[in-house]
């Protein structure tokens, strides 16, 4: 077999390859969409019917005219959005000294703040509900959020800091000469510089805090203010097999907006991703 | 603790520098939200583990004794072997499982783009739009999957070719791998994504070299892409360990750690000890043991990095 022969075998291969791949990963959000579009009698129709021959959007109109759904659905958006402001508060100005200083035990405050990230959250909630209880923030959103940012904020450090090393130097030298101090040159000069990666730590804190789970299953345990990723497990758990079909929907609704925010911004967010990755 | 003594000397160190250099920032301003609230929610939460773990406290009262007896009864519960057990086998094989298929992923998609051959972005973006679903919907998603009435959308996948159906969930044999595999399906792309970034880091003068050399495909696989990806794999395994061993959402939506016990993992189980049964010094324990696992696995993995990496 000549080299040539070889590379189109190559190719044919990874073809086949690319479609399992591919039908692995689409097939179950493909069903998903597949069973919320359904009526209940083609419901029970399996695979025959994956294309639904009476497609429905009957689902989703129940689904979000309950005033359930639309609150869970604005909590995890404000939780979420809330504690990725608070997280950038936090972690630009630990980011930039990072970057920009040179101190004692530098590289030891980075591994510490990337070890952190090693312990469960489950772990440090155990301790954090006692408090939470006895300074009465549970079921409150303020203390949810404070705990969202707590376990986002290492990753944005690491992130906004690979953000910030990308800008010269010489343009904070440049602006102090002109008369900015340290925190001036920051903001007028650093800020506005480094969006792209502020917009991606954003993002990722956001996606982070929509599926939270844990944290506001623990601490809110009043309805109107539950966010959707406890919203859907508690509604889950009062659904049966014959509306299946709207447990798809309610399902689908509380995925579509993480994944529509992270396709808008897919290649900001890898990039800031892998920066820390790759580089350890 | 080290933390506190770091910050304080952080805090003095430009101090005592400024007489020599004429502009020594201050870094202590700028580090201290993130201290304060690491510290407030990571240093004394941990710290307050550790003590519980001493006590006969539940989560309702506390009698502020210390006893080592709690320690004791924990680590001596019959059923703690399995939950170990079940904890090794779900990460391990996830672990595995995610590292090998993200590998392949990255080898393909980049075989592909530099062949330029159809649909790699497409089979990215479509295992990164899984990783995005939170772990909970993952969960009521493979639910319906597994599913073994008709609308499952795997058995009605092998009810149309002729084949038996399976017990996805039910069978206490067959719902680990269940388990793991939508483990795989919300983790891959993680790995993916690295092992990308550093296929695209390797220098193209060492592919060069080789093809003058005259080695085949597999050999520049054997000798050149896996060695150097050698940190790269190691630093992703760590990563993904650590995330697996935390996992629970996704698990506690999908089986609630059933049937009986045959996927209860380390961290439901911690989460069915404290908030189930209230029984804080237990699970504080069983946190203790948690953080000891991540932190041998995760000095295990250092041994094995390149030196220089460190």
């Amino acid at each position: 077999m000549n080299a040539a022969n070889r590379e189109r075998l190559g190719d044919v291969l990874s073809y086949i390859f690319m479609l399992v791949i591919f039908a692995f990963f689409a097939w179950p959000l493909l069903w998903l969409l597949s069973l919320a579009l359904r009526t209940r009698r083609e419901v029970f129709l399996g695979v025959s019917r994956f294309i639904p021959k009476n497609p429905t959007l009957e689902n989703f109109t129940l689904i979000l005219q309950s005033d359930k759904f639309i609150g869970y659905l604005y909590n995890a958006l404000k939780l979420s959005c809330l504690s990725a402001i608070g997280c950038l508060i936090v972690a630009l100005p630990a980011a930039y000294a990072f970057s920009r200083f040179e101190f004692k035990g530098k590289g030891a405050w980075m591994m510490a703040i990337l070890s952190v990230q090693m312990i469960s959250p489950l772990v440090i909630m155990v301790p954090l509900y006692r408090y939470m209880a006895a300074i009465g923030l549970t079921d409150t959103h303020f203390g949810a959020t404070m705990v969202y940012i707590a376990l986002a904020v290492p990753t944005v450090t690491w992130i906004l800091k690979g953000s910030i090393d990308g800008i010269p130097k010489t343009l904070d030298e440049a602006a102090m000469i002109d008369g900015c101090n340290r925190f001036t040159a920051f903001v007028r000069v650093i800020l506005p510089l480094s969006t792209p990666g502020i917009a991606s730590a954003f993002i990722i804190s956001v996606i982070g805090g929509w599926s939270q789970f844990l944290v506001p299953f623990l601490l809110i345990t009043k309805e109107s203010l539950t966010p959707i990723g406890v919203g859907i497990f508690q509604y889950a758990g009062t659904q049966n097999d014959s509306s299946i079909q709207l447990l798809a929907a309610a399902c689908l609704v509380s995925v579509v907006p993480a994944i529509v925010a992270f396709l808008a911004l897919q290649r900001l967010i890898l990039g800031a991703m892998t920066a820390g990755a790759v580089k350890g | 603790m080290s933390m506190l003594n770091a910050s304080a000397g952080a805090a003095q160190a430009p101090r005592l520098a400024r007489s020599g250099a004429n502009e020594k920032p201050r870094v202590a301003p700028w580090l201290l939200p993130l201290i304060l609230v690491l510290g407030l929610f990571y240093l004394y939460p941990v710290f307050d583990v550790f003590r519980l773990a001493f006590m006969r406290a539940t989560l309702l009262a506390n009698d502020g004794s210390y006893t080592l007896s709690t320690l004791i009864q924990t680590l001596t519960r019959p059923e703690l072997g399995q939950i170990l057990w079940v904890t090794f086998v779900f990460t391990g094989s996830s672990v595995v499982a995610q590292q090998l298929l993200g590998l392949a992923i990255a080898l393909v998609v980049v075989r592909g783009e530099s062949r330029g051959l159809f649909g790699t972005t497409i089979v990215r973006t479509t295992a990164l739009i899984a990783w995005v679903v939170p772990g909970i919907a993952g969960g009521i998603i493979w639910k319906m999957l597994f599913n073994e009435a008709p609308f499952g959308g795997l058995n009605s996948i092998l009810r149309l070719m002729g084949a038996p159906p399976v017990q996805w969930l039910s069978d206490p044999h067959i719902v680990m791998w269940s388990v793991v595999l939508s483990n795989v399906w919300r983790g891959t792309a993680f790995s993916m994504v690295v092992m990308y970034a550093a296929l695209k880091a390797i220098d193209p003068v060492l592919y060069e070299a080789a093809a003058v050399d005259g080695a085949t495909a597999r050999q520049r696989l054997v000798y050149v892409t896996l060695p150097q990806l050698r940190s790269a794999i190691l630093v992703n395994m760590i990563l993904i360990t650590i995330q697996t061993l935390n996992t629970f959402d996704a698990i506690i939506s999908l089986t609630g750690g059933g049937p009986g016990r045959a996927t209860e993992v380390l961290s439901l189980y911690t989460f069915n000890v404290v908030f189930r049964n209230y029984d804080l010094s237990v699970g504080a324990v069983l946190s203790i043991l948690m953080l000891a696992i991540s932190l041998g696995l995760a000095l295990v993995y250092a041994v094995f990095l390149p030196k220089d990496e460190k």
